[in-house]
């Protein structure tokens, strides 16, 4: 256990030495500031009425989210991708694993390492956003703290992704393959909402299949859900075809058996990534 | 003595274990002992059946040229990679045992420490890996500063340092808690003159501390000036074992200077060995051991006056080349 929290510990260290926490936080602050003034003038200065106002701030704000979590996205691909080959390439993790630890140790403590830095990014990022959008519109998303939490989720799994990738194949290669496998998951996602606008039986198929192989889309439209007001989708929006070929609108939460699924995808991934480094030889 | 005798009797009586994992519970087990280690990397060979064993406290070199398998057999030997055939025990239990680990220093070729950390920093960090007690980091830190000579250097960060600097940082990481066993895989190949002069300084020191240095290195004046025994390996295959002396001294041989006889008057000794006259100096080599003082009564007797008696050694550079030909 000391291994995990040492290793876990230098993973957090080096994103603070290398700055990559000052990065973030700096573009954090300049694009939450951007959304305030963007939400002022949505809610103070475009001249909307009061209900179309209503209607427009939520999906400023899903929009806002969706955009953070590709920023997520990227950034747990970007480090995660880093994490083991660029070492093993360098020679640094041939020095750690030499010494006595389990490798699944070190693979453990920097998977946490980096999920907490993750975790920390979008609680405050987060936390920010909802201040500034209530601060500038009085707008407050029904449950923010759901929706970062599977924003979060969304980032955990793309970054357990390419952390198995990372074991076996270089940082590049692992961290293009986990982006497009991502952009490939949410485009499916999209694909399915057109599907079951248009009644075509296959690209639903397709979309349901691809949130199973890979939930980040699933787990998105959760974040979407908590972030609509309950009278922003109405039954008669949910039942027409443009609510339900709309990508940015989740008319149901994400069901128990889905996240109990999207669980054990984790788990296993990262068992498995467990395994590929135990076998890498170095 | 043979070399491959030597190396059993230098890991002492009862040591040797002939069977795989017989020395896992042996108390006095060897430090190394592998047992045709092999490894191949789909049809490329890079170690083929090595067979070998270091006793405690003995500094052995590892010599080979580039490509060898050196470097394979270290990573072998510390569970880096995985044999494809053969076993190795390291410190009585097999290669790459956790446990075992934490008596194990290890210097690797490829020296890169985290670019981002102060060097202090660095050597904290694997004193927490190598489960040291926490009050011991800082005097263990500040000692292998010390040793690798970066006293004064400890608080700078590790991407400031030059080739050499980070080499001397991985001495120090290679040498803190007072591993058994240390392992350096090329350890002066940053290094300037000062700097292979202190490694050497240091595997003495370790020697005389009773602790096992595995030396790997493709330099045989290193191993000249440090190591108890060698084994010369090529292409993945051990071609010789024994200590310097005997590796280098397969035929010993005799320079002399003789006055007082007629041209061609040492045709009579031919017996002695191969004589190869050069200017005004007679080589004898293919010699057997011990005859040099019947062959200077022999001059003697005819009359010659044996001006001066110089023994032939070859050099450690000569025997390589001519070990790695034959293999």
């Amino acid at each position: 256990m000391s291994a995990i929290w040492t290793i876990a510990s230098l993973t957090v260290r080096e994103a603070v030495r290398r700055k990559l926490v000052a990065a973030c936080a700096v573009i954090s602050v300049v694009l939450v500031a951007v959304s305030g003034w963007g939400f002022d003038r949505l809610s103070h200065g475009s001249g909307f009425t009061s209900g179309e106002t209503n209607l427009a701030l939520p999906q400023a704000v899903v929009l806002f989210m969706f955009m953070f979590s590709f920023v997520v996205a990227l950034s747990a691909s970007a480090i995660a991708s880093l994490a083991v080959s660029s070492e093993i390439d360098s020679g640094v993790l041939q020095a750690v694993v030499a010494r006595p630890v389990r490798r699944s140790d070190v693979l453990i403590g920097k998977w946490l390492g980096m999920v907490g830095l993750l975790a920390a990014y979008t609680a405050v990022v987060c936390g920010l956003l909802v201040a500034v959008v209530y601060w500038t519109s009085g707008f407050v998303a029904p449950d923010p703290a759901a929706a970062a939490a599977f924003v979060l989720a969304e980032g955990v799994v793309l970054l357990t992704l390419v952390l198995l990738l990372s074991t076996r194949l270089s940082a590049l290669a692992a961290g293009v393959i986990g982006v497009a496998v991502f952009g490939m998951a949410w485009l499916a996602g999209v694909v399915g909402a057109l599907g079951t606008a248009f009644h075509i039986r296959a690209l639903h198929t397709v979309s349901v299949i691809s949130q199973y192989v890979m939930p980040t889309d699933g787990l998105w439209h959760g974040a979407i859900y908590y972030l609509e007001p309950p009278s922003f989708v109405t039954q008669q929006l949910a039942d027409s075809p443009v609510g339900q070929g709309d990508p940015f609108l989740a008319v149901a939460a994400p069901a128990w058996p889905y996240l109990t699924w999207a669980g054990i995808w984790l788990v296993l991934v990262l068992l498995l990534g467990l395994v590929s480094f135990e076998r890498r030889e170095l | 003595m043979s070399p491959a005798r030597s190396a059993e009797q230098a890991a002492g009586p009862g040591r040797g274990p002939d069977v795989p994992g017989a020395c896992a519970q042996a108390p006095g087990s060897p430090a190394i002992h592998a047992m045709a280690l092999t490894k191949r990397y789909g049809r490329t060979v890079a170690l083929s059946g090595l067979s070998m064993t270091v006793a405690r406290g003995e500094v052995f070199g590892f010599l080979g040229p580039n490509g060898a398998g050196k470097t394979t057999a270290v990573k072998l030997l510390l569970g880096l990679v995985r044999p494809t055939g053969g076993e190795a025990m390291v410190l009585g239990a097999p290669a790459g045992d956790r446990q075992t680990r934490r008596q194990i220093g290890y210097l690797p070729e490829l020296f890169r420490y985290q670019s981002w950390l102060t060097a202090r920093e660095v050597l904290i960090l694997h004193c927490r890996l190598q489960r040291m007690s926490r009050p011991r980091w800082a005097a263990a830190a500040d000692e292998a500063l010390r040793v690798a000579g970066l006293a004064g250097r400890g608080d700078d960060k590790v991407g400031t340092f030059s080739k050499g600097m980070q080499q001397r940082l991985g001495l120090g990481v290679a040498l803190l808690g007072e591993p058994a066993l240390v392992v350096l895989d090329e350890p002066t190949s940053a290094l300037d003159p000062v700097g292979r002069h202190d490694v050497r300084t240091i595997i003495r020191e370790l020697r005389g501390r009773g602790t096992t240095v595995f030396l790997n290195t493709h330099l045989l004046e290193e191993a000249e000036h440090v190591c108890d025994r060698v084994t010369i390996i090529s292409r993945g295959r051990s071609v010789a074992t024994g200590t310097l002396a005997e590796l280098r001294a397969p035929r010993p041989g005799v320079r002399l200077r003789v006055g007082g006889l007629a041209d061609g008057w040492w045709q009579r000794l031919a017996g002695f060995g191969r004589w190869t006259p050069q200017g005004e100096w007679l080589l004898v080599d293919d010699m057997a051991a011990g005859r040099v003082p019947e062959l200077v009564g022999a001059i003697v007797s005819l009359g010659g006056q044996v001006e001066a008696v110089i023994p032939e050694r070859q050099s450690l550079e000569d025997r390589f080349l001519e070990l790695l030909e034959d293999s």
